[in-house]
């Protein structure tokens, strides 16, 4: 490699390193802030202001991680037990024409999820689930259960399947060929489903603003009490 | 028939679910509700967009949002797949930071970096257009870069590996320039999961609207936020409105993808 492309190269990781880590560097920095007045580039006075005032209203704050977290592990947790039969299937290429199911599976991710909430909120309020952690996890299966199919499928496959019946050969009874060999074959797919369906539930927000409105969400608050917009104007200005 | 059985629960949920979501939507679109039953179905909702102008500016900003923001996103990601695959596990990691952010703290990071008296304007002295709440949208199609653009990296950089290397190689050997090799030996390896990528982009933008809401302009509004003021009007007819929208708004994304499917299979007969 030439000299002067190596050097390109080097610039532009450097490059790729401070777009990464300088934006949300500034984030924490902004919250640690009690004074960053224009046109410093470094806070005057750091202090706990902002998290002060974050959590002012504890409970309420509290409360919208507590629903948001819950929320997403059961949705989680649920989505990976639905997802199990059909993801191996998906894998093992077991289908003669995949392509209605990709389709099936796609729709929901394509479709914006305020439309697929405002729709569904409709039947949550007939059967009493509107604005309820219960209604609210139903809901976000919606987008979270195609994710985490597609993910745990690429784990399954002609490995997973030799193990297992190398397991069944030796005596393995079936509860023990899932916890000795199938789970922990796939424990590194399961761990990015997992992570991934949690991700999109956490961050969910049109969805949640759609069939639960009324229940403290991170998101929802992080909108309501706080609209992005002032991101700067709570500092004090000269 | 076993296989059926294992696909039905996944399969069946989406499908309620969604189905229920799109039904329901669709429903109210049409001005149904539960006291007037399906009888009282009509397109008063779609004729009353159609006469509105909002409506058609608001379409039209969030189209040019969509076609931009992901086309940008494409060129970034290419050019930082060509630069990561040369590069170790590091680099990959840091590029890949902005994939799992909310939506909602990127536009916050926007507002932080490039809002008046935000971090670029200090660096550089001033900023010589608005790029927070600017009727052009230039701070949302940024930010959707910023977030997308390394998504769509990650994408491409699955499908251009050692084997495509070293097709490249011979195609050097043989005398082909690093344009011609990207057209014609770089670009077949990477459609696929660019476009894609570029249609699960474009769905996601059309539908989305924490960031234009975060850091767009209050008027015009794309289509997603049209609707989520429409359903804030008390009245039956808001509802209805809101749901005319977001039915016109999910057919577009659909569409894009169905576009998007439809190029790549053309290709490959």
């Amino acid at each position: 490699m030439s000299e002067r492309s190596r050097l390109g190269r080097a610039g532009a990781l450097v490059l790729i390193a401070l777009a990464a880590l300088l934006p949300p560097l500034t984030l924490l920095l902004r919250a640690a802030a009690d004074e960053w007045r224009s046109p410093a580039l470094l806070p005057q006075r750091f202090g706990t202001r902002g998290v002060e005032e974050a959590f002012a209203d504890a409970s309420l704050a509290g409360e919208a991680i507590r629903n948001s977290l819950v929320v997403g592990v059961i949705v989680t947790l649920l989505a990976l037990v639905i997802a199990w039969p059909a993801a191996r299937v998906i894998g093992e290429r077991r289908l003669r024409r995949p392509g209605p199911v990709w389709v099936l599976l796609g729709l929901p991710l394509l479709v914006p999820p305020f439309a697929t909430g405002s729709g569904l909120a409709e039947w949550f309020i007939r059967i009493g689930i509107a604005d309820t952690l219960a209604g609210l996890v139903v809901a976000h299966l919606v987008p979270v259960l195609p994710y985490v199919v597609l993910i745990l499928a690429s784990g399954f496959g002609p490995d997973v399947r030799d193990l297992e019946e190398a397991a069944s050969v030796n005596g393995a009874g079936p509860l023990r060929r899932l916890g000795l060999v199938t789970l922990p074959a796939l424990a590194p797919v399961l761990a990015v489903a997992a992570l991934l369906g949690f991700l999109v539930s956490w961050s969910q927000y049109g969805l949640s603003l759609a069939v639960g409105g009324g229940v403290p969400m991170l998101p929802l608050l992080l909108v309501r009490r706080s609209p992005p917009c002032s991101a700067w104007s709570s500092s004090p200005r000269p | 028939m076993r296989t059926l059985l294992a696909l039905a629960p996944a399969l069946l949920v989406v499908l309620v679910l969604w189905g229920a979501g799109l039904v329901g939507a669709v429903r109210s679109s049409l001005g149904v509700s539960r006291l007037t039953g399906w009888s009282a179905a009509d397109l008063d909702a779609y004729r009353a967009l159609a006469d509105d102008p909002v409506f058609w500016e608001s379409l039209w900003f969030t189209l040019r949002i969509t076609v931009i923001a992901t086309a940008l996103s494409l060129v970034v990601a290419v050019a930082l797949a060509a630069v990561l695959r040369r590069s170790g596990v590091v680099a990959r990691l840091l590029a890949s930071v902005p994939v799992p952010m909310p939506h909602l703290v990127a536009a916050v990071l926007g507002v932080l970096w490039l809002g008046p008296g935000g971090i670029a304007d200090r660096l550089l002295g001033g900023l010589p257009v608005d790029l927070v709440r600017d009727p052009a949208g230039i701070g949302i199609v940024l930010v959707y870069v910023y977030k997308e653009a390394p998504f769509l990296a990650l994408l491409v950089l699955a499908a251009w590996g050692p084997a495509v290397a070293a097709r490249e190689e011979a195609a050097a050997v043989l005398g082909a320039r690093p344009l011609q090799r990207l057209r014609w030996v770089v670009w077949p390896a990477i459609r696929a999961p660019l476009l894609t990528g570029a249609a699960v982009v474009a769905a996601f933008v059309i539908g989305a609207f924490e960031v234009p809401l975060a850091i767009g302009p209050t008027s015009p509004q794309t289509l997603s936020e049209l609707a989520l003021s429409a359903t804030r009007e008390a009245s039956l007819d808001g509802r209805a409105t809101a749901s005319a929208v977001l039915v016109i708004a999910s057919v577009l994304a659909v569409s894009v993808a169905a576009l998007a499917a439809a190029g790549l299979r053309r290709r490959h007969e």
